[in-house]
């Protein structure tokens, strides 16, 4: 039994579904970790080596555990916050899990490649640290952090492809359970390439966008 | 205006301490260019800091407008920030923004309203010349241009004091003039105090009315520019000076008067101001029975005086040079013999 048509527009729109919110929300998550792990490390703006050294090892255990099975250990989280784990809205929350500290990581890197003179220059005219953050460093960083948020958003879709085991759908799902689980070679193709164009598609406008910002 | 008090700065790098600045009493009067000039690590940088607690000294005082910063909450260290502009080497200008906005940001910061904001920034480009630069960014400018916005960034909330952190040693000598040349405007038109620390000498010469050199922490030497440069009583002040001053002998020179150790009598006439103008050289041949041999000259300009040093050998009889050294010495003129070092 081949995918149809409308099978895949659905499969598409819970793709579309699952980035935007868990992008709209890990970036939520992620920002201000990775600003508070870039000014709160030894000898910025608010040096708070605690603070950093919990985040620093947060961020890293979440890191390092595989999506699919912080799919699965994040269930009663899920269930919790969701109220099922199964399903779309469900699959939105191991999500962002997943990419919420990526993006701090991300984030941190992005910040950090600001030149040190410009934040001690915001420093000598008597900013506040939260205009040093907004007024200097994020706007320093912009076209940095646009592209930061292009890979994480790729990361995204990629990883959205497994969360077909908690019954999300999504491209991805439809690509493994009917191409490869069915042997239906077409609706791979069909699917992969959906996901090509997409993929192509985000990191084009994150180009840009970010060479837009940076205006050079 | 700005005065330190025995500050002390420590660092600590790899469990050991050290001491950048040791020791520091320094008082810089309302109105005046002072400059503090020293080798790379001598302390400079971090003594700059300090006056607008960039870095936070270990123990002394730093002394603002009669308030002593270190006893300053931070909220109130940021309100005598205001009070302080600070321009730096690299500009660390905002590559994101406009001229326009990097030269609004001080007054941003303190929410101006934008119609003042507005006219203070054009007020400033138009000081600095650089009117018709307020669109475009800063990586669109030259080195020269950049340091100009920094100092119309740096003078937007009309501060009393200019911090320069060696402004002029990413710049090249031409554009290094003329933004001295700016740094002077500002401090005649505006009696602004400025600072400047720096590591060229040539700096000093051109603005400073004073001067201080640092080394391994601590003030070595302290005078007017005149002073220190016309007699450096240090070899680091001496260094520094002959960097610009171009009062060594030259090497052939040098090798004939040690050729010649003790059979000539060589000496070093410095002439100060109106002495410069004085025919000294042939009122004493037509007055004593010598030959003078000039074998070195110069004249330099400190601070609009006229400062000539002269090396010449007498040859005659040793009463009648004597008689000689005398005559100058009455005239006030500052004669010293050369020894075989040349120095």
């Amino acid at each position: 039994m081949l995918a149809n048509t409308d099978q895949i527009i659905e499969a598409l729109i819970e793709t579309i579904q699952m980035v935007t919110f868990s992008l709209l929300f890990s970036t939520l998550l992620g920002l201000p970790l990775g600003i508070l792990l870039v000014v709160t490390r030894k000898g910025h703006l608010l040096q708070n080596l605690p603070v950093f050294n919990i985040l620093n090892g947060i961020i890293n255990i979440f890191r390092s555990v595989p999506f699919i099975i912080l799919l699965v250990a994040l269930i009663p989280v899920t269930r919790l916050i969701v109220g099922t784990s199964i399903g779309t809205a469900a699959a939105i929350v191991p999500l962002v899990f997943y990419a919420g500290p990526y993006i701090a990581r991300l984030v941190e890197n992005s910040l950090l490649e600001v030149d040190p003179g410009v934040l001690e220059a915001a420093e000598a005219m008597g900013a506040t640290p939260w205009q040093v953050i907004s007024k200097f460093l994020l706007p320093e960083a912009l076209s940095s952090l646009v592209l930061a948020l292009t890979i994480a958003t790729i990361g995204l879709v990629g990883a959205t492809a497994m969360a077909g085991a908690v019954g999300a759908g999504g491209i991805g799902d439809l690509a493994i359970t009917y191409g490869y689980q069915r042997f239906d070679e077409i609706t791979m193709m069909i699917t992969v390439a959906i996901l090509v164009v997409i993929v192509q598609g985000l990191q084009s406008l994150g180009n840009f966008t970010a060479k837009k910002i940076r205006r050079r | 205006m700005i005065e330190f008090q025995q500050l002390r700065k420590v660092y600590e790098s790899g469990g050991q301490q050290v001491a950048a600045l040791n020791g520091i009493d320094l008082k810089i009067n309302k109105g005046e260019i002072f400059g503090v000039i020293g080798f790379s690590g001598a302390g400079k940088s971090s003594l700059i800091r300090c006056v607008n607690l960039l870095e936070r000294p270990t123990s002394g005082h730093v002394i603002v407008d009669g308030h002593d910063l270190t006893s300053l909450s931070v909220k109130e260290v940021r309100n005598v920030k205001k009070n302080i502009g600070m321009i730096f080497q690299h500009f660390n200008l905002l590559n994101s923004k406009t001229v326009f906005a990097n030269v609004a940001m001080p007054l941003t910061l303190v929410n101006t309203p934008k119609d003042q904001i507005k006219k203070r920034v054009h007020e400033l480009l138009e000081f600095v010349g650089l009117a018709d630069k307020a669109d475009n960014y800063p990586d669109q400018l030259s080195g020269g241009q950049k340091q100009r916005i920094g100092i119309a960034r740096a003078l937007a909330t009309q501060p009393s004091i200019l911090l320069c952190d060696e402004a002029t040693s990413a710049l090249d000598p031409q554009t290094t003039s003329s933004i001295l040349q700016l740094l002077k405007k500002i401090n005649k038109e505006y009696n602004i105090t400025i600072l400047i620390i720096t590591h060229e000498m040539s700096v000093i010469r051109e603005i400073c009315d004073r001067v201080a050199v640092i080394e391994d922490g601590k003030i070595i030497e302290e005078g007017t520019v005149f002073d220190v440069f016309s007699s450096p009583t240090t070899s680091t002040a001496r260094n520094f000076v002959s960097t610009v001053m171009n009062d060594q002998l030259p090497e052939s020179i040098k090798e004939l008067i040690q050729q010649h150790a003790g059979m000539q009598k060589i000496f070093r006439i410095n002439f100060v101001g109106n002495k410069a103008g004085q025919p000294l050289l042939s009122e004493i041949s037509k007055k004593f029975d010598i030959h003078i041999n000039v074998l070195f000259g110069n004249i330099t300009e400190l601070q609009g005086t006229p400062f000539g040093n002269l090396i010449v050998e007498f040859q005659g009889d040793e009463k009648e040079i004597a008689r000689t050294l005398t005559y100058i010495q009455e005239k006030d003129i500052s004669i010293k013999e050369v020894n075989e070092h040349a120095s």
